[in-house]
């Protein structure tokens, strides 16, 4: 059982199939930091996101860039919505954290209902076919979706990392989820901050989906079963810390592949939530990194 | 002479009238009555697709009898009612075929549906027929619940018994849905695999409802078996072959009658080759009327059936329920379940279109050959026949 090639097999496939989680962390993460909204609404935008590039991909046979294109439209569509007429107008309000966090359970609960009036509950993927070709490295079964998948997320965050360090956009979002009033006074505009930080996470949403339905299968219901992990891995990782989500994201799905090994198999989708349940209970702040190896969106970093 | 109409005359006139035309009104409708039953499939789900064309298959076995007549001149009235494959809705959906369609004889599938329903068939005393759920305990569920298609320890057991025999594998890990077509089922294959001579290296269960089994795969992987046998349900079964070949797991994989369905190639593609499948129901060359009923599909639906085999069942079941329908008329018995159940263990034996002979046991069973195909190059070719 405690076989080299088999720990090492579960290691890679755990890296591999943690890009999704680790972009859902991120997005989930991001909007935490800069507009300090629980985004539980983000359910509903994977959803739409990966229905819509279903239905172009596999209902209409659009080309898959297009339907990438069309999922990523409807994700951006769908977020820039919500920030202005929702989040937007909750802030204007002062609204309490309480009705937010409402709202945006209630977005995700209703797009998975209408999702499921549309599309059925039938196991849909993004292909016909999720096989991909398998090369054999030293008895560990590589795939070419798990390159695929690890290039693509590793290309997003150091696109993300550039973008927040490097660019003006990216340094109002810091301001902003720094000190929101203080950037105001600065002549920032905190909703646009917000909005890009939306739009950012949509997009990443919109690739993680996209790389989850051509691996495995979702329902209308997938997406919110995600969140869990997205949240989980924020709240350990370090509220800001996106490093420290992404990093979580990681630890979390080598957490459960690796668990089975100890635990019976069919125990283990309910090992999220007793991780949950212990991360809030014992680590509310996270997991702290020593400062050296921390990059948080800081105005000192 | 001047005759006066009195107006109690008038009233009493109209009534009669209005009685007359009542009671011309209730003689056709008593002459078009019509023999109910119910039947209660996934119409929407996970398992729709699968419920969909099982329905389809029974709508045109009840087209077929009523164009020849029906049943001695009296047409058969199918109810379909949605169970989404889901224990409560089908209660939901056997309550009202029950209380307010007052169907004596209903159809169901699922395991998980008709061991839910079974309670109620028995309280109520209407016959419930399942046809296609294959839970070994169904034939003990209860004095009105009968299975017309073979349960899991009849193919499960042919084919726990060919993989030792006649494949010569000796490792084996089983992998399940865990829920009550899995488990049940897996636990039949072990113990008849086991019993052979056999070991069984892996015996692990998933959530039907996950859509990644990585975990449970490592696991299967890491006890290295000379081959598969997967019982799950027929949505997700081919994720998890295209998985376990992601994996680098190129074992051969046996599953049951489930995963003889079109789908399965489709979704797992060349990850398929090589699987073995168990078939319940008479092939074209074992049956001729088979070869037309493909062709009828083709012809409307452009494809073969999802699980043909068991459409072959659901398309006879109608057939099952004429014959009650018949033996009641003949006896001049009232169209109750208690009935429908004396009808049932009566005539026992049916001579179906498209499943041939089917006898109904006195122990709930009943017993067919079981066909093995297996995927070669895209396509389900015969490999042996059972008995």
């Amino acid at each position: 059982m405690f076989d080299p090639v088999v720990l090492a097999q579960i290691g890679w496939t755990s890296l591999a199939t943690s890009s999704c989680y680790v972009l859902f962390a991120l997005a989930f993460a991001l909007t935490l930091k800069v507009s300090r909204v629980w985004n539980f609404a983000q359910a509903g935008v994977t959803g739409a996101a990966f229905y819509g590039m279903y239905a172009a991909m596999l209902r209409w046979n659009w080309p898959a860039a297009a339907g990438f294109a069309f999922g990523l439209a409807i994700a951006a569509a769908m977020s820039a919505g919500m920030e202005i007429w929702g989040f937007r107008v909750f802030r204007r309000q002062r609204s309490s954290p309480l009705k937010v966090f409402i709202f945006t359970i209630v977005f995700a609960e209703f797009v998975a209902y209408l999702l499921t009036l549309l599309f059925g509950t039938e196991p849909q993927a993004l292909t016909r076919s999720i096989m991909s070709d398998v090369h054999m490295v030293g008895g560990v079964a590589v795939s070419d979706w798990d390159l695929r998948a690890l290039g693509l997320t590793a290309l997003l965050c150091a696109a993300l990392f550039a973008f927040l360090r490097h660019t003006r956009q990216g340094q109002f979002m810091q301001a902003v989820a720094d000190n929101g009033e203080l950037a105001e006074l600065y002549g920032i505009s905190a909703n646009r901050a917000c909005l890009a930080a939306f739009l950012i996470a949509a997009a990443l949403v919109c690739c993680g989906a996209w790389l989850y339905g051509t691996r495995a299968s979702m329902i209308p219901a997938t997406p919110l079963e995600l969140m869990i992990a997205a949240v989980i891995a924020t709240i350990l990782g370090g509220i800001g810390s996106l490093h420290g989500a992404a990093i979580s994201a990681v630890f979390l799905s080598l957490l459960q592949s690796a668990s089975v090994l100890v635990i019976p198999s069919q125990w283990q989708g309910s090992l999220v939530y007793f991780v949950l349940f212990a991360v809030i209970l014992l680590f509310p702040t996270g997991l702290r990194l020593p400062a050296r190896l921390r990059w948080n969106i800081s105005t000192r970093s | 002479m001047k005759h006066h109409f009195s107006r109690r005359a008038c009233l009493r006139g109209l009534a009669l009238a209005a009685a007359a035309a009542a009671l011309c009104a209730a003689l056709p409708a008593a002459a078009q009555q019509t023999l109910k039953f119910g039947l209660a499939m996934p119409l929407t789900g996970s398992q729709a697709s699968y419920g969909k064309d099982q329905i389809r298959a029974a709508e045109w076995a009840v087209a077929d009898i009523n164009e020849k007549g029906g049943v001695n001149g009296k047409k058969l009235e199918m109810i379909v009612l949605d169970t989404q494959a889901e224990p409560t809705v089908g209660i939901n959906a056997v309550n009202r075929l029950i209380d307010i369609d007052k169907a004596p004889v209903f159809i169901t599938a699922w395991s998980a549906v008709v061991k839910a329903v079974a309670p109620i068939a028995n309280r109520e005393k209407v016959l419930e027929l399942s046809v296609g759920a294959n839970a070994p305990e169904i034939s003990a569920l209860g004095e009105y619940v009968y299975t017309t298609f073979p349960l899991a320890d009849v193919d499960v057991t042919a084919l726990a018994g060919y993989t030792y025999k006649t494949l010569g594998k000796r490792r084996v890990a089983v992998v399940y849905a865990n829920n009550d077509s899995g488990i049940t089922a897996a636990k039949v294959y072990r113990a008849v695999f086991e019993k052979a001579g056999g070991q069984v290296v892996a015996f692990e269960a998933y959530d039907p409802k996950a859509t990644d089994f990585t975990g449970t795969l490592l696991k299967v992987r890491a006890a290295n078996p000379d081959m598969v046998h997967l019982h799950g349900l027929v949505a997700e079964m081919p994720l998890v072959i295209a998985q376990m070949r992601q994996l680098g797991m190129t074992q051969r994989v046996s599953t049951y009658a489930g995963g003889y369905n079109p789908q399965m190639i489709e979704k797992a593609g060349k990850g398929a080759e090589g699987l073995i499948v168990t078939s319940l129901a008479p092939n074209e060359q074992q049956n001729p009327s088979v070869g037309p009923y493909i062709e009828r599909w083709k012809k409307a639906e452009g494809r073969i059936p999802n699980g043909l085999p068991y459409t072959q069942y659901l398309y006879d079941a109608p057939y099952i329920v004429a014959a009650l329908y018949a033996y009641l008329d003949r006896n001049k018995l009232p169209a109750t379940g208690e009935s429908m159940r004396k009808a049932l263990l009566a005539v026992h034996t049916f001579d179906l279109p498209l499943t041939s002979r089917l006898t109904v046991n006195e122990d709930h069973t009943v017993r067919t050959p079981v066909n093995l195909l297996t995927v070669e190059n895209g396509k389900f070719v015969p490999l042996a026949t059972v008995q």
